[in-house]
């Protein structure tokens, strides 16, 4: 049977990369003694895939994973197993038996939402916090350079960034809602895209990140 | 630190996990009376894979009295942004600076870390030196093998144990714990503390040297402190505390897995090996008492990987009962098990290939020295036919890869034995070749590996020199051509300056303090990485204080001269040693211990060495003359090899 789960990644755990949760998640199932598939090959591994990766250091309150067992156990049992033996700061929060769903979870992903939390470090006025915000949206394209397999490009991320609005301003600190796609085939930078906020800004920040939701289409079929 | 700060700093650094803590299993207190901070000088990844801390770390941690925290060594990069925000370094369970723990407790596994020690004490602001620490200070311990010669560091340590520390760090607190409740000074607590056996206070000693600038004697400053330091010998392993429940780390370690010591101690006195001298008398876990630990550690780690480990695991007693059922009660769960520093005999092949069959693992063989002659020198007491056998059965096995272990500048080292090495790795080769191809794998990947040899104290080898630089290279390069167009064979050898400076501080004095604090302030850290290696700090700080490496490192000591670690008492007599080293000379072999004793504890044999009492394994197994001990003497034959999981 296949079981899909979204579960959240909170501050405790927000340095531990893509890889190590992989990792995390595989022991944990171990720990709580779990039926788990294998693949077939040289190596065998557990049948376990993440819808996508987070970044290091960023929080989030929604991600996705899939994984094959050998045998059935209710969707409800195997949270609760799972959530018995997971460290601090990883939860599982909802589990559901696949079913006839064959579907892998990458190709469902649409956008995700962010909420990040600016300490900037320089006092900036209200008007220019806003103006800035407003030249993102509306100001045409935003060339970054990005890190790509043939060397450094310069890319325009405007296509990818679906929304930003201003949650709270406070002068030093500001809490930002950013919406951005994210689909198998990448996904805006919330990185990047706050590259070039604080150039249209003029001054530089702190920030800290959390992915509160990505949005999945559950029509796609396999 | 609070937290926020602390992300903000580890976001800015290569592998922050390493600095985060909040493992699955990391002991939390509300509050203890005492504390301990265990600090391994090295990075996290390193420092997490030693056995010996964890075990350390559950022991403290079991006290009411006590709370342990885990501290390692920041990477430069964490260094630097320590400095920068004007940050004291922190432990990883509660964050706090060491400048409030009560102990600063460091493990000292190898020569090549002591800058570290610097590093760590100096984030914290602490004085380098114990005689420029004040009663505000945390004591700085230390322990683990380094402290067989624990001059080079002494003056910055306030106290250091040497030996098994199971019983030793427990009797340690209990006297620490009466003489802070007591109100004592630093120093009547150190006398105190030196009173038990085992403590060594660097500071009730003086160093004297002759006119040559050579070590002559060391001097007792503290008429109560004894006059030599006896190494602490855990007498039960089998009933000694273990590490409890294993903290998991997120981030991959180098030793990944559960690893269960299987026994302490080898008996076959290799004479390099200084494992192999001052863990002695072996002394065995009870298969049972290991697959308890192995359950409970699986369960609560969820690793799918074990490693059993020992000098020799080949030679544990119940090897051949216990492989079996370990395989036959994990592989089914997928764990794979491995069996490192295994010396292969025929009764074990099955169990091998059975060991493969959840991953496919590595295997090597160590014969160190390329000529029968030398490695009768040695005393490997292995030759070639069985070096042979073992690999012809491993490839027949399907193994292709394998690893040849070899040293260079070994004493008596010819240009002859260089090329035998060179010779034994054709034979290999040729093994793999003139196999039927559908019976042996596609294609031969054979590693040779050539070591630089480091004269080591309490072996029988300490008096010899490392041999120059300059020679190093030459042999190496002799090696290097010799092996050319051997069909599948690899060479794999560096010369690293760490070697050399390895041998200086492994065999040097109390000066040398002087010197690792000259090149720390020139920016040396994390000495054992080749990348990292600042040679010109090095050479300043030695020039600095008058001291070359070659004086400890590249001189042979005569076997009357005195030893600058000649007031610690590794329990194997420096009679014995010196009677090995005469007999390496000679190239006469000194038989296995387990068969007959050969006396290396003089007139403590009887009282500290189990072994050939009575009632002891070896023995019962020796009168019954039955099949177990003719396996022993088959297995003695035998090459030494290691597999290894991938």
């Amino acid at each position: 049977m296949r079981i899909i789960a979204s579960f959240y990644k909170h501050e405790q755990v927000m340095f531990v990369s893509h890889l190590d949760m992989q990792r995390l998640f595989q022991r944990a199932f171990r720990r709580a003694d779990l039926p788990l598939a294998y693949s077939n090959g040289f190596n065998p591994h557990p049948l376990l895939s993440f819808a996508t990766a987070l970044s290091v250091g960023y929080t989030s309150d929604c991600e996705y994973f899939d994984v094959v067992l050998s045998e059935y156990v209710s969707p409800a049992e195997f949270k609760r197993r799972v959530n018995a033996v997971l460290p601090q700061g990883v939860h599982i929060v909802d589990a559901v038996d696949a079913g006839e769903f064959k579907a892998s979870l990458t190709p469902l992903m649409r956008s995700a939402e962010y909420d990040i939390e600016l300490e900037l470090a320089e006092s900036v006025p209200r008007e220019a916090f806003y103006a800035a915000v407003d030249e993102i949206l509306n100001g045409g394209e935003i060339i970054v350079s990005k890190k790509t397999k043939g060397g450094i490009k310069d890319v325009d991320i405007r296509p990818m960034l679906l929304g930003l609005s201003v949650s709270e301003f406070g002068g030093r600190t500001a809490k930002l809602r950013l919406r951005g796609k994210l689909t198998a085939e990448g996904g805006l930078s919330p990185e990047l895209l706050l590259g070039a906020f604080y150039k249209k800004l003029g001054t530089s920040a702190n920030s800290s990140v959390n992915r509160r939701n990505i949005e999945m289409d559950w029509t796609v079929t396999a | 630190m609070d937290r926020n700060k602390l992300n903000r700093l580890i976001a800015k650094v290569e592998k922050p996990a390493r600095y985060m803590g909040g493992e699955l299993n990391m002991r939390i207190k509300a509050e203890a009376e005492f504390r301990f901070a265990l600090c391994f000088p090295d990075t996290y990844e390193i420092g997490m894979s030693h056995l010996g801390s964890r075990i350390i770390y559950n022991i403290l941690n079991k006290r009411t009295d006590t709370y342990c925290e885990r501290v390692y060594a920041p990477w430069v990069d964490m260094e630097e942004q320590l400095r920068e925000n004007n940050e004291p370094l922190f432990s990883l369970e509660t964050r706090s600076p060491l400048r409030e723990f009560n102990v600063i407790g460091f493990s000292l596994l190898y020569e090549m870390c002591y800058t570290n020690i610097l590093t760590v004490l100096e984030l914290s602001g602490i004085p380098f030196l114990a005689s420029e620490r004040g009663e505000d200070m945390p004591l700085i311990a230390a322990g683990g093998p380094c402290v067989c010669n624990p001059e080079p560091v002494a003056e910055i340590m306030d106290i250091m144990f040497f030996g098994d520390g199971e019983e030793l760090v427990n009797d340690f607190m209990d006297v620490y714990a009466e003489c802070r409740r007591r109100g004592l000074n630093k120093r009547d607590t150190l006398i105190e503390l030196s009173k038990i056996e085992g403590v060594y206070v660097p500071a009730f000693y003086k160093a004297e040297y002759d006119e040559n600038g050579n070590f002559s004697r060391i001097v007792k400053t503290e008429p109560s402190a004894p006059d030599r330091i006896t190494r602490r010998i855990v007498r039960n392993l089998d009933a000694a505390e273990f590490t409890g429940d294993l903290v998991v780390p997120y981030m991959n370690i180098v030793h990944d897995r559960v690893a269960l010591e299987i026994f302490r101690g080898c008996t076959r006195g290799c004479r390099f090996c200084q494992a192999g001298f001052i863990y002695r008398p072996i002394r065995e876990r009870k298969p049972k008492t290991l697959i308890d630990y192995a359950d409970r550690q699986l369960g609560c780690t969820g690793y799918d990987e074990i490693s059993l480990f020992s000098l020799s695991s080949g030679d544990y007693s119940e090897i051949h009962a216990m492989v079996p059922e370990i395989l036959e009660r994990y592989t089914k769960n997928r764990v794979s098990v491995s069996l490192p520093s295994l010396r292969i005999d025929s009764f074990l092949k099955d169990d091998l290939e059975k060991m493969q069959s959840v991953r496919k693992g590595g295997l090597t063989f160590a014969p160190e020295a390329g000529t029968q002659r030398l490695r009768d020198v040695i005393n490997k007491g292995v030759c070639e036919e069985d070096l042979l056998r073992a690999v012809d059965d491993a490839f027949e096995s399907g193994w292709q890869g394998v690893k040849l272990y070899f040293m260079i500048g070994l004493p008596t080292e010819t240009d002859e034995d260089i090329l035998g090495i060179a010779e034994l790795a054709r034979k290999v080769s040729r093994l793999f070749y003139q196999m039927p191809k559908d019976k042996r794998g596609k294609g031969l990947r054979c590693t040779v590996s050539a070591s630089t040899f480091v004269p080591k104290p309490f072996t029988p080898f300490q008096w010899e020199p490392q041999i120059s630089t300059e020679e190093v290279l030459r042999r190496q390069a002799l090696l290097r051509s010799a092996l050319k167009g051997i069909r599948g064979v690899e060479f794999n050898c560096h010369f690293s300056e760490t070697s050399r400076l390895e041998a200086c501080f492994a065999r040097g004095d109390r000066r040398l303090a002087k010197v690792i604090i000259g090149a720390y302030k020139r920016g040396a850290r994390f000495d054992s990485w080749d990348e990292r290696f600042k040679k010109e700090a090095w050479e300043e700080a030695f020039a600095e204080n008058g001291l070359t490496v070659e004086q400890f490192g590249n001189r042979r000591i005569g076997i009357d001269e005195p030893l600058a670690w000649q007031h610690m008492d590794s329990v194997v007599g420096m009679d014995y040693l010196r009677r090995e080293y005469l007999r390496s000379r000679e190239g006469i072999v000194t038989g296995d211990c387990r068969l007959n004793c050969n006396g290396c504890f003089g007139d403590r044999c009887g009282t500290l060495c189990n072994m050939h009492k009575p009632d002891s394994v070896w023995e019962i197994r020796k009168k019954s003359g039955g099949s177990e001990h003719a396996r022993n003497e088959a297995s003695e034959k035998n090459a030494e090899g290691e597999v290894l999981s991938e």
